[in-house]
């Protein structure tokens, strides 16, 4: 798999406090990576990292194959644009002045794409209305459209759907989906709002106490999180030897416990299980969700 | 560097605060030149020289730089727009050096924005004599290369600072602090070495005599040195000078002093800019 983002080790600290702690991300080329953490996580400071804003205490991360100490990183990170908290924009100034004065940072020698850019992200008809009288949607659109000037093949957002009303999230979200498939931008989206995540990632990471606890596709997290029964017997090998006689999916995860993906027949199993004499202890039904799984994996009395 | 130069220089030009400070510039260098010819005719029936008033923006500009530098580079982190610039790859140096160019161009702008329109009106109002010019001309360049060192101060401090009501206090105040200082050192340089003690008879009132008494609050010495040095030396001290418009004044060592501060401060700025994290 091509990785756009990855790091090793990463670690900073802010005097007496580690943010990042032997932090690595792995963030594959065209996914919509959902980074996933409660509040001062590390999430913020992983992304203020990324965008040069702030220097690593120690390890490393590279971006387009660029390490963090190489020269060429400034070149690397042409290609990407970024929303790091608030949205960078002149208050004093309108959308088309806000893009102008970008196109001149980075170095566009035309003005001429700054209305398709302003049509992309629904903010075409600001007119001459200056960014502090903009709503915060408005704002957050007007950061992305910023981000985007330059073209850049991967996209930052820290918590981008933050303080947004249910239009502005909806609206949010479908600029995600329409730039990573109509552009193939690649995305790392930060965010604790975990039911708007899974609406969109292709890819997570979770983050905890500025460690990376968990990287997983959302595949893979389907997986994890679909129905099943989760079961409890007094014999583990008896369990997995009638399951694989009836050909039924399962996962042991512990000496006693298994997690079983099928409608099963609960008094063929118990009785199968019985003449083998294993006893069931306990049955129950369970789907996990997003917000299950992360408070499972986190650790529920931590998570927030 | 060309690139956040254009942006910057094109940010400056939407800047409010920026072309209020060049009017009200102008407005003052008109009245202070109009008003003294006027006060000449009336009270000296003759012209005034045209140097005359002609440098007390001297005693604004640290006032106005400091104002304008820290509301200009304090944008930046307020608005959040310096990661803008660090995100799409240019170098730290580059974005410092931008912003002190950028500031030290608006200073001069403000300085032009006096001198030009009092000019305009002293030179056909009080003429021009070729002594005249060659001190003005100094004394000028003198005054910019000041501005470049109140910029170059207040784009350190505006710079490392990421509040801009943090900046905008220390600057102004930093300037405040320093002008009663220079003043001060300026008084105590002025006073006389010596003064007329008078005798004279309680009843009438009538002198007999009067004789000359060494000033004990007169400077002498290495103490003298020190306090002249500092006069010479910070920015707010040859404010003072050039408003006050002493024509004997080291005008090229004042300029030394200006340039080596600049560069100093620009030289830590970039130093320690380098290692700040932004957020």
């Amino acid at each position: 798999m091509e990785y756009i983002l990855t790091a090793e080790s990463l670690s900073k600290q802010y005097r007496h406090f580690k943010a990042l702690d032997s932090f690595s991300i792995h963030v594959p080329k065209g996914s919509i990576y959902g980074f996933v953490g409660k509040n001062g996580a590390g999430k913020t400071t992983f992304i203020r990292l990324i965008c040069g804003l702030q220097e690593p205490t120690s390890g490393s991360y590279t971006l387009y194959g660029a390490k963090n100490t190489d020269p060429g990183i400034t070149k690397s990170r042409r290609r990407m644009g970024a929303v790091v908290e608030t949205p960078s924009i002149y208050l004093d100034m309108t959308a088309e002045d806000n893009l102008k004065e970008q196109y001149r940072i980075i170095g566009l020698p035309s003005f001429d794409d700054i209305p398709e850019l302003l049509r992309l992200v629904g903010l075409e008809n600001t007119g001459k209305k200056k960014a502090k009288n903009f709503s915060l949607g408005m704002k957050q659109r007007l950061g992305i459209a910023i981000a985007l000037a330059g073209s850049p093949d991967f996209l930052i957002l820290d918590e981008p759907v933050n303080g947004l009303d249910p239009q502005g999230i909806i609206e949010m979200r479908e600029l995600i989906l329409k730039l990573n498939q109509e552009r193939q931008i690649t995305f790392l989206i930060s965010s604790h709002i975990l039911d708007e995540l899974s609406r969109l990632a292709t890819h997570y990471g979770f983050i905890d106490s500025g460690h990376m606890v968990k990287e997983l596709s959302a595949r893979e997290l389907d997986a994890a999180c679909r129905k099943c029964i989760r079961v409890q017997v007094s014999d583990i090998q008896t369990l997995t030897r009638v399951l694989d006689e009836m050909d039924i999916e399962y996962n042991i995860f512990s000496d006693t416990m298994a997690d079983i993906f099928a409608r099963v027949n609960v008094s063929s199993l118990t009785l199968a299980l019985a003449e083998q004499g294993c006893d069931v202890i306990s049955l129950t039904e369970r789907e996990e969700s997003l917000e299950s799984f992360y408070v499972n994996l986190i650790g529920g009395g931590k998570a927030s | 560097m060309s690139r956040l130069l254009s942006a910057d220089f094109a940010k400056l030009k939407k800047s409010r605060f920026f072309w209020l400070c060049i009017i009200g510039m102008a407005v003052f260098g008109l009245y202070m030149k109009i008003m003294e010819y006027i006060s000449a005719q009336q009270y000296l029936s003759r012209s005034p020289a045209l140097h005359s008033m002609l440098s007390i923006y001297a005693m604004v500009i640290g006032f106005l730089t400091a104002a304008f530098v820290s509301l200009f580079v304090g944008t930046e982190y307020s608005d959040g727009t310096i990661r803008n610039k660090l995100i799409i790859g240019h170098s730290r140096a580059a974005i410092y050096f931008s912003n002190l160019i950028t500031c030290s161009a608006a200073g001069l702008f403000m300085c032009l924005a006096y001198l030009l329109p009092a000019a305009a009106v002293g030179i056909p109002l009080c003429g021009i004599e070729t002594a005249d010019f060659r001190y003005i001309v100094s004394m000028f360049l003198c005054s910019f290369v000041m501005t470049l060192a109140f910029t170059s101060l207040c784009t350190l401090v505006g710079m490392l600072c990421q509040n801009k009501a943090v900046t905008a206090v220390v600057t102004i105040l930093s300037v405040c602090l320093l002008f009663v200082a220079s003043i001060y050192i300026s008084a105590r340089l002025n006073e006389p070495e010596t003064y007329q003690e008078v005798t004279a008879l309680a009843e009438d009132g009538s002198v007999t005599s009067t004789r000359d008494v060494p000033n004990p609050g007169y400077l002498r010495g290495t103490q003298r040195q020190i306090y002249e040095f500092l006069d010479e030396f910070l920015p707010t001290g040859q404010s003072v000078i050039l408003t006050r418009g002493d024509q004997g004044s080291p005008f090229l060592l004042m300029s030394a002093y200006s340039a080596g501060i600049a560069a100093a401060a620009a030289g830590i700025g970039i130093f320690l800019f380098r290692k700040r994290d932004i957020k």
